[in-house]
């Protein structure tokens, strides 16, 4: 008796547990038992929505619904290998109620058009209804296959795919992520979307595994906008390529970003909302790389040389690999890792090994590159040019530097040590972020760095200087060398370092081991030929040199020291 | 307890009576008795005969059997074997297929009426549900989507096995009944919130 008692109340919990993931208790399930808002008014069949077991059309699955018969807006990217042709197979019929075209109640089973509640005919606007504006959307009904894979480089090859991500027919459909009759996950989705599993099934980023965009687990402070706005997860590890993706109605067509103003996608999270650092208050300064000044020019697919002036987040980032990672000059840092980037030949590096081949993309070769501020007996604008290591002099960015004797130097650096640009060029402020954001001072400086002439000399005139190079040292005196020419020029004359130094390096395609060792590359405007037009500095070995020069009114005539 | 299971046996059968007690194929849309082309006024002989039957074709059938070779449903989600109608499939398209006059009935081969609308399947069978092919527990294991013919309840008294399929195929007489139009469609039961299709299907 009691063996039969619990045979009847399985048998009784039995349907429940089989309908807890079933079609029923879905918004799937239109029909007047239906738990959504859009629902029949007295239909009862659930079925019958989409499938009739007769004269169905098109074919399989024995559908019940018109062919839309439209022509879609195609999803379009440049860095998609995939030919996207125009909905078909599954697609078409789930955009035959997503498209919002056909009347939900519209089967061909029925005479007339079954009645929906509140009036409802067409799928309502909102996240559902799609609208034949595919551009915004995942793409669908393309043939992904192995040449895809491997084509794109980023895709798991389709024979790995592995139930319930299915492609039809070698292509991929809404029914590759969703499976229309159970909501098992939300949006039923054939798997989970927290941790972009369902996502990365089949996108294998490059450097993805070890980023913090999938491994972080920072939330929201609850300030400003929620920046995970279309998913209900709460942490940047749980919405991975959601964070800046959005696989429909994307703010964004190519490459499905969440927001149309390219900046915005890493500014919800970045402006100390969520990650720990704020760069949109450095990008607000008032020298800074002025994301905002340029508006869809990037293009993820452009070379590493960037032939039209703009700057966006991920000329310097890889968001797909960028992570918490220090390293020492000139190494690329956590932050910059997997970009692209020009070395110090001139080629193109994808990664780049080191922070300055990033720099190189803009500031060397570039037709568009910046001008450089100081005018000098050498101009020289390209930066890798100026660095390079067989130069005269040049600051120790791309190898260490040439002089061997430089007792300003503040331990721990030497002689061999090398730095970052982004050693002088970063936001200023002792806790702000690394990196060129942005800045109070010119040229994005960490510190001030006057250039002006007749600058009475103070540790804040040349506080950039200073960070490596002793202020005691350089203009303390105590010896014939630091008498006669630090201490003379800069404090005796008022003169700027910048008048004789040039701080980047002096190009041996222009210069020579003889007149510009030590940076010396002066500046026109203050530094001025003899009247015998005569202009140049005399390099005669350890802390001897002789300078032909008009300076402050005064002849310089090989003046030795 | 004992009263309780009885009241529920009852209430059972009484339901079970009820549906066997339904309209039956008098006045259904089965029942030919009253048009032009059955001269014999009969009900049962447009289908049956109670002597010499067609050569096997089971039940008793008197109906000329179509020779057509079908086009079958495909798809890319099928898991099932299929193959061309058998079984009582073939009866119900000796007239459903509209290849065979309905008048063909009883030795009968010059009629000239023929099935019409949405009843006529023709013989393009792959915007039909299909049929004639094994259900089984593979089958459901293999498609994930299907309930296991062997162990779930039909809700007409069996196993969907039981009550449904025919020799374990699945065949037009699974979800329909010639003789019975209590439910519509002449289905086995009321497709209410879709009961029919959701008896098989794990959607």
């Amino acid at each position: 008796m009691i063996l039969k008692n619990i045979k009847l109340i399985i048998l009784l919990i039995m349907p429940v547990w089989l309908f807890s993931q079933s079609i029923v208790n879905t918004v799937h399930n239109l029909s007047v038992s239906g738990p959504g808002q859009i629902k029949a008014t007295t239909e009862t069949e659930i079925c019958i929505f989409c499938h009739t077991p007769h004269n169905s059309k098109p074919l399989s699955p024995l559908w019940n619904r018109n062919d839309p018969g439209l022509n879609y807006t195609l999803y379009n990217s440049t860095t998609t290998q995939a030919t996207i042709g125009q909905p078909d197979g599954a697609s078409i019929l789930c955009l035959s109620c997503h498209d919002g075209t056909i009347a939900l109640g519209n089967v061909l089973s029925r005479q007339a058009d079954i009645d929906f509640s509140m009036g409802i005919t067409t799928m309502p606007p909102g996240n559902t209804n799609l609208t034949t504006d595919l551009a915004n959307d995942h793409p669908v009904s393309f043939v992904y296959n192995s040449s895809l894979a491997a084509a794109d480089g980023e895709l798991v090859d389709p024979v790995n795919l592995v139930w319930p991500v299915m492609l039809e027919n070698d292509k991929l459909q809404c029914t590759t992520c969703h499976d229309p009759h159970k909501n098992t996950y939300t949006d039923f989705l054939v798997v989970t979307s927290k941790y972009s599993e369902l996502c990365t099934q089949c996108h294998e980023k490059n450097y993805w595994i070890s980023s913090s965009h999938r491994n972080s687990i920072a939330t929201w402070n609850g300030s400003g906008n929620n920046p995970w706005f279309h998913t209900p997860y709460t942490s940047v590890s749980e919405n991975a390529c959601e964070n800046c993706h959005n696989p429909h109605n994307a703010g964004l067509d190519q490459r499905l970003l969440n927001f149309p103003v390219e900046e915005n996608n890493c500014l919800d999270c970045h402006n100390g909302n969520v990650a720990s650092k704020n760069i949109q208050v450095q990008l607000n300064k008032p020298y800074s790389h002025n994301v905002y000044n340029y508006n869809l020019i990037h293009d993820a697919a452009e070379s590493a040389l960037v032939l039209t002036k703009h700057v966006e987040c991920e000329d310097c980032h890889n968001p797909h690999a960028a992570r918490n990672l220090s390293a020492s000059a000139p190494n690329v840092r956590g932050a910059n890792v997997g970009t692209i980037g020009i070395n110090l030949n001139g080629s193109d590096v994808d990664p780049v090994q080191y922070e300055y081949e990033i720099c190189f993309r803009c500031h060397a070769d570039s037709p568009d590159k910046p001008a450089s501020p100081t005018s000098r007996q050498i101009e020289q604008n390209n930066v890798r040019l100026e660095f390079d290591i067989g130069n005269p002099s040049f600051h120790p960015v791309a190898g260490p530097g040439t002089n061997p004797d430089c007792p300003s130097l503040i331990s721990p650096l030497t002689e061999s040590s090398m730095i970052y640009c982004t050693d002088c060029h970063a936001s200023d402020g002792a806790s702000s972020p690394a990196g060129p954001h942005g800045s109070v001072y010119p040229h994005i400086l960490k510190f001030n760095y006057t250039t002006a002439d007749y600058t009475p000399e103070s540790y804040q005139a040349y506080e950039l200087c200073y960070q490596c190079h002793d202020r005691n040292v350089i203009i303390g005196g105590g010896n014939n060398f630091q008498e006669r020419v630090h201490k003379k020029h800069i404090v005796g004359e008022d003169a700027p370092c910048n008048a004789c130094h040039d701080p980047h390096g002096i190009s041996n395609t222009q210069g020579n081991s003889t007149n510009n060792t030590h940076l010396i590359n002066f500046d026109i405007n203050i530094v001025h030929p003899t009247g015998m037009g005569q202009l140049y500095f005399q390099d005669l070995g350890s802390f001897s040199g002789r300078c032909t020069l008009r300076c402050h009114g005064r002849n310089h005539r090989r003046k030795s020291y | 307890m004992k009263t309780l299971i009885k009241l529920f046996t009852g209430l059972f059968l009484f339901f079970i009576v009820q549906v066997g007690m339904g309209q039956g194929i008098t006045s259904s849309a089965h029942d030919f008795s009253g048009d032009t082309w059955n001269a014999t006024g009969e009900i049962c002989v447009v289908c049956h005969t109670p002597h010499n039957a067609i050569d096997g074709a089971s039940p008793l059938w008197n109906h000329e059997l179509s020779t057509q070779t079908y086009t079958l449903y495909t798809s890319f989600t099928l898991d099932a074997t299929m193959g061309q109608p058998d079984g009582n499939s073939k009866l119900c398209l000796s007239c459903h297929d509209g290849t065979v006059a309905v008048d063909n009935f009883g030795g009968t081969t010059d009629g000239n009426d023929y099935i019409t609308g949405e009843a006529n399947l023709g013989t393009d069978l792959s915007n039909d549900h299909p049929i004639s092919f094994t259900y089984d527990a593979t089958l459901a294991s293999d498609d994930g989507g299907l309930f296991d013919p062997s162990t779930t309840d039909s809700g007409l008294g069996g196993s969907i096995d039981a009550d449904m399929l025919f020799d374990g195929k699945l065949q037009c007489a699974s979800c329909h009944d010639p003789h019975n139009n209590a439910n519509g469609n002449f289905l086995v039961m009321s497709n209410d919130a879709s009961a029919l299709c959701l008896t098989c299907h794990d959607k």
